[in-house]
C-alpha cells in the first residue's frame, strides 16, 4: 500500500471524528454484548462443573437410587464385596442459615476413611483435631476460610442451620484449607461433614444420597462393573459419572443458546452500522477516490484501502467492546445465575471467569463484521471506472436499482426463512435459521418500503410544513445510499424490541393465565424449602389428615415430589391425591380429559407435561419407562397437559400408584381448599398451629403464592430486557451516525439554502422533519418485523427450546412504544446535525466545499 | 513396642485418609500430637497385672485407645515352596465417652489392616493396607464366637474356643485361606502379662501371645492355588499410653526354632543408637514353659545393609543374635530383602530363615523380623 494512500485514508477519519467515534462505538457496544453474553454463559458452565467437581472427584461411575437416594445397605454391600475398588458413600443436599435462609450452602457428608481414594481433599487444620472431631462430635463441619468468614464464624462457633425444613445445629470444627487455586475454589461454599452427623442434620437416617466409585478402563472395569450390577437391589442404578452431570448440564442448554443469539443481534445491528458508515465514506470521497483512479492507482489499491479502514476501525472498536464487555458481563452474570437459580438448581458462581478464547471469539467477530459490511462498498469503490466514481448522480441511480434488487432479494428470502421456520422438527438451530433469514429479509425490504412509505407521508408532510415538508421527504429518498441502510438498522433494532417484547408479554400472559387457573387451593403447606434441596421434606401422612379435620376446610389435594434419576436425566414426579375440583384445573393438550382422569385414577397411567412430552417424545398412548424402587416401571400415557412450572417438564401419577412402585409414603405439599364463606387468614392460622413434628413450614394463601409465581417469572426475563435495551442503544448509535453523515455531506446544499433565504430555524425544521419522518418510517416498519419476529420467537424458538406451547399476545402498548422509540431516535439524532448546520454561516459552508 | 508403632500408623493414616497427597505430616496437616489428644485421659490404663479370661479376652478392648491382632507365619507347599504372611487388625478409639447418636454411622472405633505375602521363589513381596469406622459392620471385633474384620478380610473362629480359626484375605488376586489349628498354650508376655514401655506409670500394654500354631490352608497367586501347612505366631495388645520419650525405633524377632522352642526379643533403639533398658525378649519351650530374657541377657549385632529402592530407605537386613547365658546362636537371613511396607507408614517386616546351634548342635527355624525407625 502506498504511504500516501494511507496518510489520505487516516486524513479523512480524522477529519469526520463524530463518524468514525460513532462506527467505532457501535461495533464496540456489538462486540461488548456478544462478549459479555459469551463470558456470562462460560462462567455459569464453569460453575456448574465446578459444582459436578464438587462432588464427583474422581469418580468415573455412581450408583443412584430412588427419588430418596439409596438405602445405606446398598453401600454395605458393595463394600463388603470381595475387591478393594475406590468408593466412597455421599450425601450430597443443601442447607440454608437460619437466619439468612435465602442463602443455600451445599452439606457434603462424607467418610473420611473412604474419601481420599475418590476426592482430593485438601488439608484440614486449625480448630484442633479435625478429623477425630469430625467422625465423633455430631454437627462438626469444616469448611473453608472465606465461607466461614462470610457467614461470621471462626472454629468451635455454632451455626443454626434449616435443612429439610428442620433447624439443625452445625459446629465449625476446623478450616478446609489449601494453596492450590483450584482446589481453594472448589471448597468454597461448601460444608464438608461426616455421614453420620449429615444423617443426623437433614433427618434421613439409613439414606445416602449416591456412591461415588472409581473404576479401572478397559476389560477390568467392565469385569467390575457387572460384579458391582449384580449386588444392586432393583431401586438402584450404575451410572457413568459423567453421563448424569451431563443430562443435569444439558438442562441450560437451550437458555444458553437463546442468549446467545440473542447477543448475536446487537452485534447484526453493528454490522449495519458499519456497511452504512463505510458506504457513506466511499460516497464522500468519490472526487478522491475517482482521482486516485485516474492517477493510477489500481483498483485493488483501492479495493485494500477501503477494506484496511474497515478493519483498523472494526479492531478498534472490537477492542473497545472487549474492555466494555467484561464489565457488562460482570452484571449479566448475575443475571444468569440468578435464572438458573429460579429454574434449574443452584449454581452459585462467584467470578467471572475471563478466557482468552471468549475475548478472541468476540475480536475476531467484530473484524469478521466490519470486513464483511465493508466489501460491498469496497468493490463498489474499486470496480467503477474512475469518472464514475466522480459522478455522484451515478451513484445514487444505481442505488436506486439496487432497491429493486435489495426488495426481490428480501423477498426471496423471507420465504427461504418462512419455510425452514415451518419445517417442523426441534432443531432450535434451524430456527434461529429462520429468524436470521427473516430479520435480514424485511432488512432488505426496508429501502423499498421506507420509499414507499415516504412517498405515502409526503402530502401529509407537504400540508403541515408546505416546501420544507416536501424537501424534507424528497431528502430521504434522494439520499437513499445513506438513509436507506440508517432505516434499515433502526427497523431491526425497534423489530428486535417488538418481538423481544411481544414474545415476553405472551409468555407472561400465558403464564399468569395458567397460574390463575391452576391455583385453585385457598391455601398451600409446604415444609420451608432450602433452594437446591434434594428431595422434598415429609410433612407426614398424620399431618395431611389433621389439615383435613380442621374446622372450614372442605377438600385436601396432597402432593409428593420427588426426582427420578436415570441415564437421560432426572425426571420430576408429582404423586397427587386430587379432589375433583383440583383435577378441574388440567388443560389439556392431547388426550380427553374423562379418559384421562378415569386411566389416572385407575392407577395405571400417568399424565404428563408438554415439555415432558416434548423433550421425550412421548404422547397419549404412548409408555414412560422410569426405574421405581424395584426395577424397571412402564406406565402408559393417558394425557399430556399445560403446564409452565418447569421446562424439564413434570409427570403426574396417581399418590397410591406411586406409594406401590416407589415405596415412598411421603407427603410434600398440600392443597387446602376452604368451605365457602371460610375466614382464609382463620384457617391460615389454625394450619399453623398444628404440630409439624418440628418443620418449619410454609402456609401461603392462594394471591400470595400467585404473586410468588409471577415475580420469579420477571425476574427471569430481566435478562432479555436488558439485552433488548442494549440493542436499541446500538441502533440509536447508528441511526445517530447515518444521519451525522448524511447532513454533515449535506452542508453545501443547505448553504446554498440559507443563502436562497432559508432562516436557521426553517433550518432545524427541515432536518428534525427529515429525521423524524426516517425514525417514523423505520419504526412502522419494525412493527410488522417484529411480529414476524415474535411468531417465530414464540412458536419455532421458544417450543423448540423449552417445548411449550406459548398463547400469542400482542400488547398495543409495546407496538406503540417501539414506534415513538424510533422516532425518538430520529428526532434526536437530527438534533445535533441541525444545530451544526443551523450554526454554520452559509459562507463557511460553501468555501468548504 | 508394637504399641508405639501402630499407634504411629494408625494416626498417620488417619491424617492421611484427608490430606492423600501427602506432604501432610509438613505444616498445615495434622499433628500426631493433636490427634493423640494430649495424655489419652479417659481412657483405661494397663497399670498392674490382671487376670486374662479367655475367650472374652481375645475380642476388643474398647475402653482402651488401641489394640490389635497380629498373624505372622511361615508356610510351605509340599514340594517345598515357601510363603510368608502377615495379617494385622489394628483397632482405634476416638474417645472415652462416645456421644449418643442417631445413626448407623456413628464411629468410635477405626479399623486399620495390613496383609502382605512374600513369594520367595518368586523374589516378590505384596503388601495391601484397608481402613475402616466400625460403622454398618464394616469393621469390627468380637469375642464368641471370635471374629475380627475389615470389610472381607477376616479372622474367624466357629466356636466358643478360639480354634479352628480361619483367615481368609484376599486382594488384587492373591489371596490367603487358612486355618489356625491351635498349638501351645498361651504366653503371657511381660509380668503375668502386663508389658512396661518405659519407667512411667501405666506406659505399658496387656499382651499376650500364641507363639506356635500349626496352619493349613491355600494361597492363591497369580491364579493359582497352593495347598500349604507351616506355623504361625499370634500377637495380641491392647493399651491407652503413648511414645516413650528418646525412642526412635525398634528391630522385633519372632523365631520358631527346629527343637520346638520359640524366641520373642525386641530391642528399642534410643536416638544415640544404643539399646533401651526397657527392650526384653522371652524364651518358650516346646511345653510352652517360658523364660523371660531382660535387655542385657541378648546380644544383637546387624548384618548386611539393604537400601529400599522404593523409598531409600536403609534397613540391616541380616543379624547374628545370641544369648550367652543359654548358649544360643543364631544367624537370621531374610527370605527376601525387600519385605518393605511402603504404605500409610514405611517399616520392614518380613519372613526370616534361621541357622544357628544351641549347646553346640546346629539348630535351624523361621521367624518373622520387624524393623522400624530406619528412616525414608
Amino acid at each position: 500500500m502506498i504511504p500516501v494512500l494511507w496518510r489520505a485514508s487516516l486524513r479523512f477519519l480524522w477529519r469526520h471524528p463524530w463518524q468514525t467515534g460513532l462506527t467505532v462505538l457501535g461495533i464496540a457496544l456489538g462486540v461488548a454484548v456478544v462478549v459479555a453474553i459469551d463470558l456470562a454463559n462460560d462462567s455459569a458452565r464453569r460453575g456448574f462443573s465446578l459444582a459436578a467437581e464438587q462432588t464427583a472427584g474422581r469418580a468415573t461411575h455412581q450408583v443412584i437410587g430412588g427419588p430418596r437416594g439409596l438405602d445405606e445397605s446398598v453401600y454395605r454391600a458393595l463394600r463388603m464385596a470381595p475387591g478393594d475398588l475406590p468408593m466412597a458413600p455421599v450425601i450430597d443436599d443443601y442447607v440454608a442459615p437460619a437466619a439468612d435462609p435465602g442463602r443455600s450452602l451445599r452439606l457434603l457428608g462424607v467418610d473420611p476413611f473412604a474419601e481420599a481414594r475418590v476426592r482430593d481433599y485438601v488439608r484440614v487444620g486449625g480448630g484442633g483435631t479435625p478429623v477425630t472431631r469430625l467422625l465423633a462430635e455430631p454437627g462438626a463441619v469444616l469448611m473453608a476460610a472465606e465461607t466461614a468468614d462470610s457467614l461470621g464464624m471462626a472454629p468451635g462457633d455454632r451455626l443454626e442451620v434449616l435443612a429439610r425444613g428442620r433447624t439443625a445445629t452445625l459446629t465449625l470444627a476446623g478450616y478446609l484449607e489449601t494453596t492450590d487455586p483450584a482446589l481453594r475454589r472448589l471448597v468454597r461454599g461448601l460444608l464438608l461433614t461426616d455421614i453420620a452427623s449429615a444423617q443426623e442434620i437433614l433427618g434421613e437416617q439409613g439414606r445416602i444420597s449416591h456412591v461415588d466409585l472409581v473404576l479401572p478402563a478397559g476389560a477390568a472395569g467392565g469385569a467390575a462393573l457387572e460384579r458391582l450390577r449384580a449386588l444392586l437391589p432393583a431401586g438402584a442404578a450404575l451410572l457413568p459419572a459423567e453421563q448424569r452431570s451431563a443430562a443435569l448440564g444439558r438442562m441450560t442448554e437451550a437458555f444458553h443458546l437463546n442468549l446467545s443469539a440473542m447477543s448475536l443481534l446487537a452485534l447484526l445491528v453493528g454490522t449495519f452500522l458499519i456497511y452504512n458508515t463505510t458506504t457513506f465514506s466511499v460516497v464522500r470521497r468519490r472526487p478522491l477516490l475517482g482521482g486516485l483512479r485516474t492517477l493510477g492507482v489500481t483498483r485493488r489499491q483501492i479495493f485494500r484501502l477501503v477494506l484496511a479502514e474497515a478493519a483498523v476501525t472494526g479492531l478498534v472498536g472490537a477492542l473497545l467492546g472487549l474492555g466494555l464487555g467484561v464489565a457488562l458481563a460482570e452484571l449479566l452474570l448475575r443475571l444468569v445465575t440468578r435464572t438458573i437459580n429460579d429454574i434449574y438448581f443452584v449454581l452459585t458462581v462467584r467470578e467471572l471467569s475471563i478466557t482468552a478464547s471468549g475475548l478472541a471469539k468476540g475480536l475476531l467477530l467484530g473484524v469478521s463484521a466490519a470486513l464483511l459490511a465493508a466489501l460491498p462498498p469496497a468493490l463498489e469503490a474499486a470496480l467503477a471506472p474512475p469518472r464514475a466514481i466522480l459522478n455522484r448522480v451515478v451513484l445514487e441511480a444505481r442505488l436506486h436499482r439496487g432497491v429493486r434488487w435489495s426488495a426481490a432479494a428480501g423477498a426471496g428470502l423471507a420465504l427461504v426463512g418462512a419455510a425452514v421456520a415451518l419445517v417442523p422438527g426441534h432443531s432450535l438451530g434451524l430456527g434461529y435459521v429462520a429468524l436470521v433469514a427473516l430479520v435480514l429479509a424485511c432488512a432488505l425490504l426496508t429501502p423499498k418500503l421506507t420509499l414507499l412509505l415516504v412517498a405515502a407521508f409526503r402530502p401529509l408532510l407537504a400540508f403541515l410544513l408546505g416546501a420544507l415538508g416536501n424537501m424534507a421527504a424528497r431528502g430521504i429518498t434522494a439520499h437513499l445510499s445513506r438513509t436507506g441502510v440508517a432505516a434499515a438498522a433502526l427497523m431491526v433494532a425497534v423489530a428486535a424490541t417488538v418481538g423481544v417484547g411481544t414474545m415476553v408479554a405472551s409468555f407472561r400472559d400465558t403464564v399468569v393465565h395458567w397460574l390463575d387457573e391452576s391455583l385453585r387451593a385457598d391455601v398451600y403447606v409446604a415444609p420451608a424449602r432450602t433452594a437446591g434441596g434434594a428431595a422434598w421434606p415429609d410433612l407426614g401422612r398424620g399431618f395431611a389428615e389433621r389439615v383435613a379435620g380442621l374446622e372450614g376446610v372442605a377438600e385436601v389435594a396432597t402432593y409428593r415430589r420427588v426426582v427420578v434419576e436415570s441415564a437421560s436425566g432426572p425426571t420430576q414426579l408429582v404423586a397427587a391425591s386430587l379432589p375433583a375440583s383440583e383435577r378441574e384445573r388440567f388443560r389439556f393438550r392431547s388426550g380427553a380429559p374423562d379418559a384421562a382422569w378415569a386411566a389416572f385414577r385407575a392407577g395405571g397411567a400417568v399424565l404428563i407435561s408438554e415439555p415432558y412430552a416434548f423433550r421425550h417424545g412421548l404422547g397419549v398412548g404412548d409408555t414412560l419407562e422410569l426405574r421405581g424402587s424395584a426395577g424397571p416401571v412402564r406406565l402408559p400415557v393417558a394425557g399430556v397437559f399445560h403446564d409452565y412450572r418447569s421446562d424439564q417438564g413434570v409427570v403426574y401419577l396417581d399418590a397410591g400408584l406411586y406409594r406401590r412402585l416407589w415405596n415412598d409414603e411421603a407427603v410434600s405439599s398440600l392443597g387446602v381448599h376452604a368451605r365457602p364463606g371460610a375466614d382464609i387468614g382463620q384457617l391460615m392460622a389454625r394450619i399453623r398451629a398444628l404440630p409439624a413434628g418440628g418443620l418449619a413450614l410454609a402456609v401461603r394463601a392462594n394471591r400470595e403464592l400467585f404473586n410468588a409465581s409471577v415475580e420469579v417469572f420477571d425476574r427471569t426475563f430481566t435478562i432479555t430486557t436488558v439485552l433488548r435495551l442494549l440493542a436499541v442503544v446500538v441502533a440509536f448509535v447508528g441511526v445517530l451516525s447515518a444521519l451525522l453523515a448524511l447532513h454533515l455531506e449535506r452542508a453545501r446544499e443547505m448553504a446554498v439554502l440559507r443563502v436562497n433565504g432559508l432562516t436557521p430555524r426553517q433550518v432545524w425544521l427541515l432536518v428534525t422533519a427529515q429525521t423524524g419522518l426516517m425514525g417514523l418510517t423505520a419504526g412502522l416498519l419494525a412493527v410488522p418485523a417484529g411480529l414476524l419476529m415474535a411468531r417465530v420467537l414464540t412458536h419455532v424458538i421458544n417450543y423448540r427450546a423449552f417445548g411449550w406451547t406459548l398463547q400469542w399476545t400482542t400488547d398495543p402498548a409495546i407496538l406503540g412504544q417501539a414506534v415513538l422509540l424510533a422516532l425518538a431516535a430520529g428526532l434526536l439524532a437530527g438534533v445535533y446535525p441541525a444545530w451544526l448546520m443551523a450554526r454554520t454561516p452559509p459562507a463557511l459552508a460553501l468555501r468548504g466545499e | 513396642m508394637r504399641l508405639v508403632r501402630r499407634l504411629t500408623h494408625l494416626l498417620l493414616a488417619a491424617a492421611l485418609a484427608f490430606a492423600p497427597a501427602l506432604g501432610a505430616q509438613e505444616g498445615g496437616g495434622f499433628r500426631l500430637g493433636e490427634l493423640l489428644g494430649g495424655d489419652g485421659a479417659g481412657f483405661a490404663r494397663a497399670l498392674e497385672p490382671r487376670p486374662f479370661r479367655f475367650p472374652a479376652d481375645h475380642g476388643p478392648h474398647p475402653d482402651y485407645r488401641s489394640e490389635w491382632w497380629y498373624f505372622t507365619g511361615n508356610l510351605r507347599t509340599a514340594g517345598g515352596r515357601h510363603f510368608g504372611y502377615q495379617l494385622t487388625f489394628f483397632r482405634f478409639a476416638l474417645r472415652p465417652d462416645p456421644p449418643v447418636r442417631d445413626t448407623a454411622w456413628a464411629a468410635n472405633q477405626v479399623y486399620m489392616a495390613h496383609f502382605t505375602l512374600t513369594d520367595t521363589e518368586g523374589g516378590r513381596f505384596h503388601a495391601f493396607e484397608r481402613m475402616s469406622r466400625d460403622s454398618l459392620g464394616l469393621a469390627g471385633a468380637r469375642s464368641q464366637p471370635f471374629a475380627v474384620w475389615l470389610r472381607d478380610w477376616r479372622a474367624e473362629g466357629r466356636a466358643a474356643a478360639l480354634f479352628p480359626l480361619r483367615i481368609s484375605v484376599a486382594e488384587e488376586g492373591i489371596a490367603l485361606d487358612l486355618t489356625l489349628e491351635g498349638g501351645k498354650p498361651w504366653v503371657l508376655q511381660g509380668d503375668r502379662g502386663l508389658s512396661r514401655k518405659s519407667a512411667a506409670a501405666g506406659n505399658a500394654s496387656y499382651y499376650y501371645s500364641g507363639t506356635r500354631i500349626a496352619s493349613r490352608g491355600l494361597v492363591r497367586l497369580a491364579g493359582v492355588d497352593y495347598p500349604v501347612s507351616g506355623s504361625s505366631w499370634f500377637d495380641r495388645e491392647w493399651s491407652t499410653s503413648a511414645l516413650g520419650a528418646g525412642q526412635v525405633g525398634w528391630d522385633w524377632f519372632a523365631l520358631q526354632l527346629d527343637d520346638g522352642s520359640d524366641l520373642m526379643y525386641y530391642r528399642l533403639r534410643r536416638a544415640d543408637g544404643s539399646t533401651d533398658p526397657h527392650s526384653a525378649g522371652i524364651l518358650v519351650d516346646g511345653e510352652g514353659r517360658t523364660t523371660r530374657l531382660a535387655h542385657d541377657a541378648v546380644r544383637l549385632e546387624a548384618g548386611r545393609e539393604w537400601t529400599s529402592p522404593a523409598t531409600g530407605a536403609v534397613y540391616p537386613v541380616g543379624w547374628k543374635l545370641s544369648v550367652p547365658a543359654l548358649e544360643l546362636s543364631l544367624e537370621i537371613a531374610p527370605r527376601l530383602p525387600d519385605q518393605e511396607l511402603d504404605l500409610s507408614v514405611r517399616y520392614w517386616e518380613g519372613a526370616v530363615g534361621v541357622d544357628g546351634e544351641r549347646d553346640g548342635r546346629a539348630l535351624g527355624g523361621v521367624g518373622y523380623v520387624e524393623l522400624t525407625g530406619y528412616g525414608g
